[in-house]
């Protein structure tokens, strides 16, 4: 994204950081920045975390308590969802596989995937 | 450890230097053949290291070198089965078979911690290299579509495995 800069003039500028502004809040930038309220889950009240790339997408998710999310694995190998304090552990989920979890007490969990030191993801329950 | 890195820099940029001055770096079928080696290169250290490594957490990473290796390279050869792409042997590929073929030699020879320590350093150097390979050559050279993104896929699995190996370096000491 090109950002304003001194080549524009000050009314272009203003408008620019509008839209930007506009585009930032219409992506929940704000809303997730200050109260991060649980995502909507799809028809079937599943949330996903795709697995894929040595990272999790999202990589930080807010449910409600009682709300299902599932992971699915997109890699070649295989990848675990294991929490830091120990309150969930998938175990392996195989390439093409899928793990699901409802957590049912609210609190904030980093996870991190056992096999491969630089995936982290967090998981957010309300 | 910095010799042998610059050995493998040299084996790679050469052959592919080589490679560039037969018209424009690889092509896809000597991609995937240099794909299938580098994958295989690291499978068969790890398939030795799982059982030859003294530490445990040098174990645990020889046998996810192991899967994860196998399953790129899974995915690699499925891949060229679907475009009907018959992997293309050429100096690079060969030089990384070969390379491997000479680490396994050396490795055999070492046991307990100096067998960890020359296992892991070679990992470092490795990933490194093949990450550098895929940035500057396999990844800009690849013309079909999906092979050029099997290896953007593939790729953060490098960087975790380099990220992994830096890590266990670490703490078995540095060179």
């Amino acid at each position: 994204m090109e950002l304003p800069g001194p080549g524009h003039p000050a009314g272009v500028r203003a408008l620019m950081l509008i839209v930007l502004a506009a585009a930032w809040l219409a992506g929940g930038g704000a809303s997730a920045a200050v109260a991060s309220p649980p995502a909507r889950p799809d028809t079937a009240g599943t949330h996903t975390v795709i697995i894929e790339g040595m990272r999790f997408h999202p990589e930080k998710i807010v449910v409600r308590r009682g709300e299902k999310i599932k992971w699915i694995n997109k890699d070649p190998f295989p990848h675990t969802v294991t929490a830091a304090d120990g309150r969930f552990d998938s175990g392996v989920i195989a390439p093409d596989g899928t793990w699901t979890y409802v957590p049912g007490k609210a609190g904030e969990y980093d996870y991190r995937c056992t096999f491969h030191p630089t995936m982290k993801g967090r998981l957010i329950v309300r | 450890m910095k010799k042998l890195m610059y050995f493998l820099g040299v084996v790679l940029s050469a052959s592919v230097a080589l490679a560039s001055a037969q018209g424009g770096g690889p092509t896809d079928p000597q991609i995937a053949a240099i794909v299938v080696a580098a994958n295989q290169v690291d499978i068969d250290a790890g398939k030795l290291a799982e059982h030859k490594a003294h530490a445990e957490k040098v174990k645990a990473f020889a046998r996810r070198m192991v899967t994860d290796h196998t399953g790129v390279n899974q995915a690699a050869v499925d891949l060229a089965h679907k475009l009907s792409l018959t992997p293309e042997s050429n100096p690079t590929s060969e030089s990384l078979t070969q390379g491997g073929e000479q680490n396994i030699a050396r490795l055999q020879k070492l046991r307990g911690e100096a067998f960890d320590k020359a296992y892991i350093d070679h990992e470092v150097a490795y990933h490194e290299s093949v990450l550098e390979a895929l940035d500057k050559t396999l990844i800009p050279s690849a013309q079909n579509p999906q092979l050029k993104a099997l290896l953007v896929k593939v790729r953060p699995a490098f960087v975790d495995h380099l990220e992994h190996a830096k890590m266990l370096q670490r703490s078995l000491g540095k060179s």
